[in-house]
């Protein structure tokens, strides 16, 4: 059954989020977590005489931000459970330690398909994230599920 | 680790494999790492609550892991854009592989494409997607 | 002229792959020993690419590309081949709840052909609506091999195609360059339009063919190092 809702929150910045500056710690750990082994990410020393001139993070590090609402207060539920569907990352600028992210969200869309599950709802969060400097550092669109 | 010059790449080149058991813990670490501490992805019981059949990766782990294949295979790739679609959810303590080729080379600004995805010991392939990057030029 | 083809793929003008066709083409090409296809049909979601025109292509690498779609209905996914303005006005293809008898009956009348793809898909293949629902009237043959399926899927289909005497054809599924042409359909009679294929598919003669590599079975014991992944 298809459910109703207003289109016009599509595109809508819903939410403003900064965070703490990023550490160095932060960075090293995320690094192990993935199992990372190349320098820029998990050797200061070697990092800094490197094309950054610094330690910088693994790429997928701006996945791990969350903003203060997830999703829009008024947004309907499309289904029971949500899952993540799938990311779509954009790189503009490297993370640096001392760096303090700015993230804004937006409903980018909203469709529905039918897929292994059955039918579901997805809901497209765009993230638009951006440093101290104002510069562009990232544009993540988030496919969550909702069955 | 190998430094890899555009010019050292051919479309068709298949990314170094990386074939690895996934473990619960490391599982964990992640998701304590990236504030994901949830019952779905650190506890069988509280996974099973919400339908899943157990403790599942989290997908961006899976995007991440997928991320260091690619700097494994060329250290100065570097990433423009990586998306990845979550088929299935992955399933801990258990063989995951991680593949990818060069699908295209992009001479007007050094990029490539790949494909990148994550297979399980049948063949399946739970995670799929494409990344860009940019390389260094030797001109 | 094509006797092996793809008959399931999605390019870039579906909105889950971001393959163009030019580098389907280059792969086959490269893969050629391995996967020996001698054409493709894009069939992409939810929608009929009027416009896209791949004659060039063709000329440029030898190979057929044939457009078809892939719909959504309430017995699951199939696949349309020989598109024409008749189906087009009588469908809306971005329906993700088309009746998929609608769908037979219609396209079939109007000069297609619809079959259902990946009909061993839990949930939402074929199989499980036939747990469910009457069987469809009048469905000549199902995908029995889809690259994208999971384990057991494919083995399912055996037993629909025995059971109702469907015809049986493959295709990759792919929605990435390196996954075309993994699984393809071999025809007995060659296949150089649309049309060709429309018959063809309505009266046999055709089988999957499986061209997936076979990855041998050596299973990481828990006590060996990981690879990358620290604790």
């Amino acid at each position: 059954m298809a459910v109703e809702f207003d289109r016009s929150i599509i595109g809508q910045v819903f939410d403003e989020t900064s965070f703490p500056p990023v550490t160095k710690e932060e960075i090293l750990e995320f690094a192990a977590a993935l199992g990372e082994k190349n320098p820029l990410y998990t050797d200061e020393a070697k990092a800094a005489k490197g094309p950054y001139g610094s330690l910088i993070a693994p790429p997928t590090l701006v996945t791990k931000l969350r903003a203060k609402k997830f999703t829009p207060e008024h947004l309907p539920k499309f289904g029971k459970v949500g899952f993540d569907g799938g990311r779509d990352l954009e790189i503009h600028a490297p993370i640096r330690p001392g760096d303090v992210l700015t993230m804004a969200s937006t409903i980018h869309d909203i469709y529905e398909k039918t897929g292994r599950t059955g039918s579901m709802y997805f809901i497209v969060i765009r993230n638009e994230v951006t440093n101290q400097k104002g510069e562009k550092v990232a544009v993540i669109d988030h496919r969550i599920m909702q069955r | 680790m190998s430094t890899l010059y555009f010019e050292d790449i051919e479309e068709g080149d298949e990314l170094p494999a990386i074939d690895l058991f996934l473990s619960k813990d490391q599982v964990r670490q992640y998701a304590r790492t990236a504030g994901m501490y949830v019952p779905r992805f650190t506890d069988d019981e509280g996974a099973r609550a919400e339908g899943l059949p157990g403790m599942i990766a989290p997908g961006v782990m899976s995007m991440g892991l997928l991320a260091g294949m690619i700097s494994d295979w060329n250290q100065a790739a570097e990433i423009k854009r990586i998306g990845t679609t979550f088929r299935s959810p992955v399933l801990p303590d258990r063989n995951i592989h991680l593949r990818g080729a060069v699908t295209q080379k992009i001479e007007a600004d050094h990029t490539a494409e790949c494909d990148i995805w994550l297979e399980n010991d049948d063949g399946e392939r739970w995670v799929v997607g494409t990344a860009t990057v940019a390389l260094p030029t030797k001109a | 002229m094509a006797r092996i083809l793809d008959l399931h793929l999605h390019s870039e003008a579906s909105d889950d792959s971001r393959a163009p066709v030019e580098a389907y083409l280059k792969w086959l090409t490269r893969k050629r020993d391995e996967r020996p296809l001698e054409g493709l049909v894009l069939t992409e979601h939810r929608q009929f690419n009027k416009a896209g025109d791949y004659r060039d292509l063709e000329d440029k690498y030898g190979l057929l590309i044939l457009k078809a779609s892939e719909v959504e209905t309430d017995y699951g996914h199939m696949l349309v081949y020989g598109v024409n303005d008749d189906i087009i006005s009588r469908f809306d293809f971005k329906n993700v709840r088309l009746s998929a008898q609608e769908v037979i009956t219609e396209v079939a009348r109007l000069g297609g052909i619809a079959m259902p793809c990946h009909p061993g898909r839990p949930t939402i293949g074929l199989i499980e609506h036939y747990q469910k629902k009457p069987p469809l009237e009048g469905v000549v043959g199902v995908e029995a091999l889809n690259g994208g399926s999971k384990k057991g899927e494919n083995e399912r289909v055996a037993g629909l195609v025995q059971a109702y005497g469907y015809h049986a054809f493959g295709g990759s599924d792919s929605h990435l360059v390196s996954f075309v042409g993994l699984c393809a359909t071999e025809f007995d009679r060659d296949i150089k339009t649309i049309e060709d294929l429309v018959d063809a598919l309505r009266a046999g003669g055709y089988r999957p063919l499986d061209f997936r590599v076979q990855r041998p079975q050596t299973p990481l014991a828990p006590e060996v190092p990981n690879h990358g992944c620290g604790i």
